[in-house]
């Protein structure tokens, strides 16, 4: 039996035997090669999960959306090593009860699908501390150091290009699992801290405010570069400040599910050289 | 730069150290340039990036944050917690292409009078070097219709 | 609409010189929203006092901007005159024009263009001012001393004295502290326990007094006038309660030969002790690390001897109180540096170099040799004395940077003692300077160099080296500029001063900040000095920075004096600079309760009618909340706000810039 049957057959049984709500996981997509999230409620639902190597989105943004787990039952969900991690940092930040969640994991090895054994979140500490020695995308990684070997003045055109093109549709909002805020600070109008204007200085203020806000939150997963309409690399700015707290305050975002926030906890000895 | 290019210099200081030592170069009467304007908050913890965006937006040519000295926070720790938050907004402002010579982050407790009223001299003096920052404010007169994609 | 009345007042001359306060007036008067503005010498005064009373009664001003001095000079006095005039005192903000402008610059155009834009963003900040009332917290008249020396019993007396509890905690099994380490006190020569003795007496009979010796302060929750403490009274396995203090189990206890505490190691102790004859409570403790029983479950000689039914308890089990308390005062002390870290002195590694606080015990008539000088090495009576002054303090580069204060004239005494002891002992000091400010202090040294004989030797010692039975001390007379040898029978080292190695545990474990060395920091060194940043905990003795008795008694009736007055009060009033939550936005990520540094925030349930949960959110303790807004920058979703400060009045300041 393949990864994918098995999967489906425990997800059916989750379901019947009424240990967990909603399994959400992968259906077909609209071409052959595209996955698409399906949210199976029943058995029969379970049977048309899909599990390939094109399942590569980062399901954990449904779990925190509409109160799924509010009414503290159990949801299965199938999850890459990224979404673990961003799982771990939901927990962290109290968005996720662990025992309210069954993980089917499973890896993307040259274009197959390894299992990762375990079925809760405390069961795959080894995937959340592997991100320390793990190496980023070496097209994310060339790229952010193109731009940092350019001037300030040629980085602040590169961005204003890429900024201009915003439309503001909150695509990479909707997609990302850490835009779980009830209300977004570009939605908060008194005062209006994110211009709504259509020119490129609120495009400015919303990009960086949402990659600020990301920073040491990100569990590089892609979402929000793979749901831009007008591709924006915004990988590369969230790539920039995951370096940023790895260097600075050894933080690894989506290391272990009692991490502290980055930005809610100091140390004394945190580095200030730009400080006078 | 023109002789006659006055920068602007926003600054961000909390109320028990930086403040008053700007109350303390006030009352020693040491002159320094009067470039300056400064936006007083109860603590470096209260003072959020989106002060310093707005600033740049209104025109800032140079932005200062400033608070007590790390151990000597009013409120224990804030110092602290803008530090982190500093560090990272500031890799942020730089990977953007928003120069960080223009975003200055000191210590000045509230018995270095001298020490507020050099920093504002120096500055004022660096940011004349380096011009108006125009680039940031310039971005509200780019409309998205004009860029091509 | 709002309605602003700005009020530039010309501070004499200070303002007026630099500021054209014609112009200022002018341009404010056009803003928007400014519905008087005028100009006066001294709004300070009187009449301009009333000035701004009259104009917020006659135009129902909504908010009210004074460009003078800085917020921190009159703001208080400007409140009040709002409050007077029937508007919220809140609704003030000062333009800080002279401090921050006129004082600083020399050019009038420049000076006038900046007082201009200060007043203008203050008046946009002051348009969105809220009315905001104190915040009434009420007051536990119960004090907490954390530490037993002559400090803390002190302020325990002193508060005592005034009607109200305390609750002593002492760590170690008897109160007293360091004072009752001392043989005679500086500049009076009296001796310190007949002196100390009474008062140790006092305080554990004190009817408001309760005294928790062997006891730790576990945690400390809460705020001023609110405290909840938790104290761990450490298992002394014998019942306080219970205990006559006959000494039969310390006669009869087996192990003797423990070096004592009490005596710097001069004399011994047995494994259950009272660290020393006039321990109060005379209760002993068992040294569970070096009592035979509890190292090899055989032993209990102290239990049958003990007359007593069940006062000698093995099984005895560290306990926990919890007490509410309304203040508290830290009197935590000192220790002695460790001197062995100066290799040149030979501590540790010569028996008859010695520190001063063995000093003391040797010249005690409670000590270990009933008051005798003798060395530690052969029991013989010394007849030279080396002392050297500085053996830690103000040295950069080995000790520490700040002077021990005390070291001067205990090191004259220690030479006087010997001289009264020893008529023909001399006593040869090292110093680098004789700091003897204080009542009697420089007639003191002088004494001992003029009736005592103390020889003082300005310089440093570089080297000591045991030769023929005699410790050979070299080093220099910098008054003479040449090189000096004596050769000495003793060494008595003036160590500085250090705070007590887990100070730093201990201030995290209060909340109250600490000093680059670990002593504790004071709200401020010259007004407020025995207060702390936290409300409600005070400070006093060399837990702040070394003392002498005279200033740690002193302090101590200082803090006395402001638990008191707090405890005047049923009900606090605080400033309403506090944050608060928005309910309906908050996404309960408790990121806030993490970064609080007064863990002023928890979590809210919010349930539906039936009771069940819908969310959790932040919720603010305003009693708590000190008011510095790191929640509110560290909220992604801007759901705290900080009243005061909030997210609107500093985008309305910044944009008006």
């Amino acid at each position: 039996m393949g990864i994918q049957e098995q999967y489906r057959s425990e997800a059916a049984a989750l379901l019947s035997s009424g240990e967990v709500k909603l399994v959400i996981g992968f259906g077909p997509g609209s071409t052959a090669d595209r996955r698409r999230p399906l949210f199976a409620r029943t058995p029969e639902e379970a049977e048309k999960l899909v599990l390939d190597p094109a399942c590569i989105s980062n399901l954990t943004t449904y779990l925190v959306a509409g109160g799924l787990l509010s009414d503290g039952k159990k949801v299965a969900i199938f999850l890459k090593p990224d979404g673990i991690r961003s799982l771990n940092i939901l927990v962290s930040e109290c968005q996720v009860k662990p025992e309210q969640v069954v993980i089917f994991g499973y890896a993307i090895e040259n274009n197959e699908i390894r299992p990762l054994s375990g079925r809760s979140i405390g069961d795959f500490a080894e995937i959340g501390s592997k991100i320390r020695t793990a190496t980023p995308p070496p097209a994310v990684q060339k790229e952010a150091e193109r731009l940092e070997a350019m001037s300030p003045a040629e980085r602040f055109e590169f961005w204003k290009e890429q900024f201009s093109k915003c439309i503001k549709c909150y695509a990479c909002r909707q997609a990302c699992p850490m835009c779980y805020c009830r209300r977004c600070i570009v939605d908060v109008n008194q005062p209006q801290w994110v211009s709504t204007s259509s020119h490129t200085l609120g495009n400015f203020e919303w990009n960086l405010v949402r990659a600020f806000h990301l920073a040491g939150r990100c569990a590089a997963c892609g979402a929000c570069d793979r749901a831009c309409p007008v591709n924006i690399p915004l990988r590369l700015i969230n790539y920039r400040m995951g370096k940023e707290v790895k260097e600075a305050f050894d933080y690894h975002a989506g290391e272990s599910s009692d991490q502290k926030p980055v930005l809610a906890s100091f140390s004394q000895d945190d580095p200030e050289t730009f400080i006078l | 730069m023109s002789e006659s290019f006055e920068p602007k210099i926003v600054a961000f200081v909390c109320t028990y150290c930086t403040y008053a030592g700007a109350d303390l170069a006030g009352t020693s009467r040491l002159k320094y340039a009067p470039n300056v304007r400064i936006v007083r908050l109860p603590c470096t913890g209260r003072i959020s990036p989106m002060f310093i965006l707005k600033a740049l937006q209104k025109g800032a040519d140079s932005v200062l944050v400033s608070g007590c000295h790390p151990g000597d926070c009013h409120f224990a720790a804030g110092n602290y917690h803008a530090r982190r938050r500093w560090t990272v907004f500031r890799a942020l402002l730089a990977f953007t292409g928003i120069p960080e010579e223009r975003i200055r982050f000191s210590w000045v407790s509230a018995a270095e009078g001298a020490k507020f009223a050099d920093l504002i001299n120096e500055i004022t003096e660096d940011t004349k070097k380096l011009g108006p920052f125009t680039q940031y404010q310039e971005l509200q007169k780019v409309i998205e219709t004009q860029s091509s994609y | 609409m709002a309605k602003i009345g700005v009020f530039v007042c010309h501070c004499g001359e200070n303002i007026a010189s630099m500021v054209d306060t014609a112009t200022l007036v002018r341009k404010i008067s056009e803003h928007p929203g400014v519905e008087v503005c005028t100009e006066y010498k001294y709004f300070c005064s009187d009449p301009g006092q009333e000035t701004v009373k009259r104009a917020i009664r006659e135009n129902n001003l909504t908010g009210v901007v004074v460009a003078a001095c800085s917020p921190r000079m009159h703001e208080t006095t400007f409140r009040k005159a709002c409050a007077e005039a029937g508007l919220n005192p809140y609704m003030l903000e000062m333009a800080n024009i002279r401090e921050h402008c006129s004082w600083v610059h020399s050019d009038k155009e420049k000076a006038t263009e900046k007082a201009i834009e200060i007043t203008r963003s203050l008046v946009e900040k002051v348009k969105r001012n809220n009315d905001l009332k104190p915040i009434s917290v009420p007051v536990t008249r119960r004090a907490l001393v954390i530490g037993g020396g002559i400090a803390g019993i002190q302020a325990a007396l002193d508060i005592a004295g005034a009607g109200r509890e305390v609750i002593l905690v002492e760590r170690e099994p008897s109160i007293g502290g360091h004072m009752s380490q001392l043989s005679e006190t500086f500049p009076t020569l009296d001796c310190s326990q007949c002196i100390l003795t009474p008062r140790m007496v006092e305080a554990i009979q004190h009817p408001n007094i309760k005294v928790l010796t062997y006891s730790e302060v576990e945690s400390v929750d809460g705020y001023i006038g609110n405290f909840k403490v938790k104290i761990r009274k450490k298992a002394r396995y014998v019942d306080i309660n219970k205990c006559t203090g006959c000494g039969d189990c310390i006669q009869k206890c087996p192990v003797k030969k423990i070096p004592s505490e009490f005596e710097c190691g001069l004399g011994n102790r047995t494994a259950i002790y009272t660290p020393f004859a006039q321990a109060v409570p005379n209760v002993p403790v068992i040294d569970t690390t070096r009592c035979t029983y509890f190292k090899n479950g055989k032993c209990k000689i102290c239990q049958k001897t003990c007359q007593i039914e069940n006062c000698i308890d093995f099984e005895m089990q560290d306990t926990f109180e919890e007490y509410e308390i309304g203040a508290i005062v830290v009197a935590t002390g000192f220790q002695i540096q460790d001197t062995s870290l100066y290799g040149e002195y030979g501590y540790g590694k010569y028996k008859d170099v010695i520190t001063g606080l063995s000093f003391e015990r040797l010249a005690s008539a409670s000590g270990p040799t009933s008051g005798k000088i003798l060395r530690p090495s052969d029991g013989k009576e010394p007849e030279t004395i080396v002392f050297i002054q500085c053996a830690g303090s103000r040295d950069p580069s080995k000790g520490v940077k700040y002077c021990s204060k005390i070291c001067c004239m205990y090191t004259a005494k220690h030479a006087m003692l010997f001289a009264h002891k020893n008529h023909h002992g001399r006593s040869q000091i090292f110093y680098m300077d004789i700091r003897a400010a204080g009542k009697g202090y420089d007639e003191f040294t002088r004494r001992a160099i003029e009736e005592d004989g103390a020889e003082y030797l300005r310089g440093r010692v570089s080297k000591l080296y045991e030769e023929n039975g005699k410790l050979i001390v070299r080093g220099v007379d910098s008054l003479l500029g040449k090189p000096v040898e004596v050769a000495a029978d003793m060494v008595v080292l003036a160590t500085a001063i250090v705070p007590q190695p887990d100070a730093k545990e201990t201030a995290k474990k209060i909340g109250i900040g600490y000093d680059e060395y670990g002593f504790y920091n004071e709200a401020h060194l010259k007004l407020r000095p025995v207060e702390t940043a936290t409300a409600g905990i005070y400070l006093c003795g060399a837990c702040q920075s070394p003392k002498d008795i005279p200033d740690s008694v002193a302090q101590a009736s200082a803090a006395a004096a402001k638990v008191i007055g707090l405890f005047s009060r049923e009900q606090l009033e605080r400033e309403p600079v506090v944050a608060g939550v928005n309910d309906a936005t908050c996404a309960g990520c408790q990121g806030c309760i993490m970064a609080c540094p007064y863990n002023a925030i928890d979590v809210r349930d919010i349930n539906d009618r039936n009771g069940n949960l819908i969310k959790q959110v932040a919720d603010v303790n305003p009693g708590l909340c000190q008011g510095c807004g790191t929640c509110v920058t560290f909220c992604r979703s801007n759901s705290i706000d900080l009243a005061g400060f909030t997210e609107k009045q500093i985008f309305a300041e910044v944009m008006a810039l």
